[in-house]
């Protein structure tokens, strides 16, 4: 009998662990750790930044009600992590219990995550919660997305999933910063009024939350005027946090938006901050 | 002495009844008035520009934002044994209120309602809240400090968590009423059929978990943090 039936807890449907250490120069794995329906790829190096990009891979190829997923990053002093995903995470119908996915982030000083992931999609009938606790410094750097899209019938209508909980719970230094916690739940096509402080009539939800010192007024107004141009649908909404940061949502009908608005923020950060070219990621 | 709960329904209001009331007044001079928590955003949309559709935003805005932020923290503060737990649902707070707009009427209203419900009030509670946002150890929020003049009074949740959402309602509804514009009935009509939205809001507040604290639907979000830069505002939220 192993350790975690013993102690009558289950193990997670998926579990990776990654710590990221600077050496000679740029960033690498210096422990890593997978167990079921996660694990990531070898890291790549887009630029000569010394950045690390890993990428994380669901081999299970959805999540089901009741999974439970756990992901663990640490990015030590100095060290750069790009962390995205091989493919879209797809939530199917979850009777029950919702898929929940925790991860537990903890950027030393100096240290910086840019966290690009591929659209979650929620199917018919789909329950999850994601919660993410991230522990950062004064001086740390942490850019997180998300795009959220409903899953699409035969027919060509968009599955009404029941709801999507994404939570992001922020400590600088020990102190709660930020709790982005947001709560969709698409409206009832029956019910024109019904999805009116959710999504409206719109399907795509996009969010980033930014939290670096760098962050300021004026910086906010930047992207809000790069973003600007490429919302089609004047629903993109971007405030600057408590302390430097900002969070920005955006709806839409497409994933192609909303990525190429996301994106555009994540190129204005890694130029100014970084001197780094736009991230282009190479998925096969 | 702390007041005790007493001899209702008998031939006197219950002691905390006047007080609670005078809080809960649309006229407390709280700044209330001034903000509209993202409502003005669908206004200019044209979203919302009826009876019809002004019932429709409330009820939402009750069972979102007035539910998992302002209604949790004041069942969190009614249930909290300490000081320190007290702190901590004023930063989580303001850690939930992502919108610059939201977060500074939290701090606005806040300094105001203490400072109101202080006057009204003695209680050792508010007094050391007040001192912790005079000293930058808290930011301040109206929810709060409504909680702590009900720990003082010794309300019981339902009717301070209802009282509370109800007065918050009222004050939107006063907004509606001069930014849609709407008359005075119709605006009556609203808040009645607004009653079993803070009925079934206060009962979902007895059950949620810390978890739940802050949810916010997005949509409302992108209202509030866009009213940052839309041109000739009434409001200031």
């Amino acid at each position: 009998m192993n350790a975690a039936l013993a102690t009558g807890t289950r193990l997670p449907t998926g579990q990776l662990r990654l710590r990221v250490g600077q050496r000679g120069g740029r960033g690498i794995a210096t422990s890593q750790y997978h167990q079921g329906a996660l694990r990531v790829i070898r890291p790549h190096y887009l630029d000569a930044s010394g950045q690390v990009a890993y990428t994380i891979v669901n081999p299970g190829g959805g999540y089901l009600g009741g999974d439970v997923y756990d992901i663990d990053v640490q990015v030590q002093e100095g060290a750069r992590l790009l962390l995205t995903t091989q493919s879209a995470t797809k939530v199917y119908r979850t009777p029950g219990e919702p898929a929940v996915q925790h991860m537990h982030v903890q950027l030393s000083p100096g240290a910086s995550l840019e966290y690009v992931p591929d659209q979650l999609i929620a199917y018919r009938g789909a329950s999850y919660r994601q919660e993410t606790v991230v522990e950062l410094a004064a001086d740390s750097s942490l850019v997180m997305c998300d795009v959220v899209t409903p899953g699409w019938s035969p027919d060509g209508e968009p599955f009404r999933y029941h709801e999507v909980r994404i939570r992001n719970e922020i400590h600088r230094d020990g102190r709660l910063l930020a709790l982005d916690n947001l709560l969709i739940r698409p409206g009832d096509p029956d019910a024109p009024l019904s999805g009116m402080l959710f999504l409206e009539d719109y399907s795509h939800l996009g969010a980033m939350l930014v939290v670096d010192p760098r962050v300021d007024a004026d910086l906010v107004r930047d992207i809000e005027d790069v973003l600007g141009s490429l919302d089609p649908d004047g629903q993109l909404g971007v405030s600057l946090l408590n302390r430097p940061g900002f969070a920005l949502r955006a709806l839409s009908r497409s994933t192609d938006t909303l990525n190429t608005m996301l994106h555009a923020a994540v190129d204005v950060l890694r130029a100014r901050w970084f001197g780094q070219q736009p991230l282009k990621l190479r998925k096969g | 002495m702390p007041n005790t709960r007493t001899e209702a329904p008998g031939r006197r209001p219950t002691s905390y009844l006047l007080p609670l009331l005078q809080l809960s007044d649309s006229a407390l001079p709280t700044g209330a008035f001034s903000h509209s928590f993202g409502l003005e955003t669908f206004l200019e949309r044209g979203v919302v520009h009826d009876e019809e559709t002004f019932t429709a935003w409330l009820g939402q805005f009750i069972h979102t934002q007035l539910t998992y932020g302002d209604g949790l923290a004041i069942r969190l503060a009614m249930e909290a044994r300490s000081t320190a737990e007290l702190r901590d649902v004023d930063a989580m707070l303001v850690a939930q209120a992502l919108p610059r707009q939201v977060r500074e009427a939290g701090v606005k209203m806040g300094a105001r309602m203490l400072h109101i419900a202080s006057a009204i009030l003695d209680s050792e509670e508010l007094d050391q809240y007040r001192e912790d946002v005079a000293r930058g150890q808290c930011s301040g929020h109206p929810a709060l400090a409504f909680a702590l003049a009900g720990r003082t009074l010794h309300v019981p949740v339902p009717e301070l968590l209802a009282t509370y959402l109800f007065s918050t309602a009222t004050s939107l509804t006063q907004n509606a009423i001069r930014g849609i514009p709407i008359g005075q009935d119709a605006g009556q009509r609203v808040l009645c059929r607004i009653h079993p939205e803070i009925a079934a809001a206060t009962a979902r507040i007895a059950g949620l978990g810390r978890r739940d604290f802050g949810a916010a639907a997005p949509g409302l979000e992108i209202a509030q943090m866009r009213h940052e830069r839309q041109r000739a505002r009434m409001f200031m939220s």
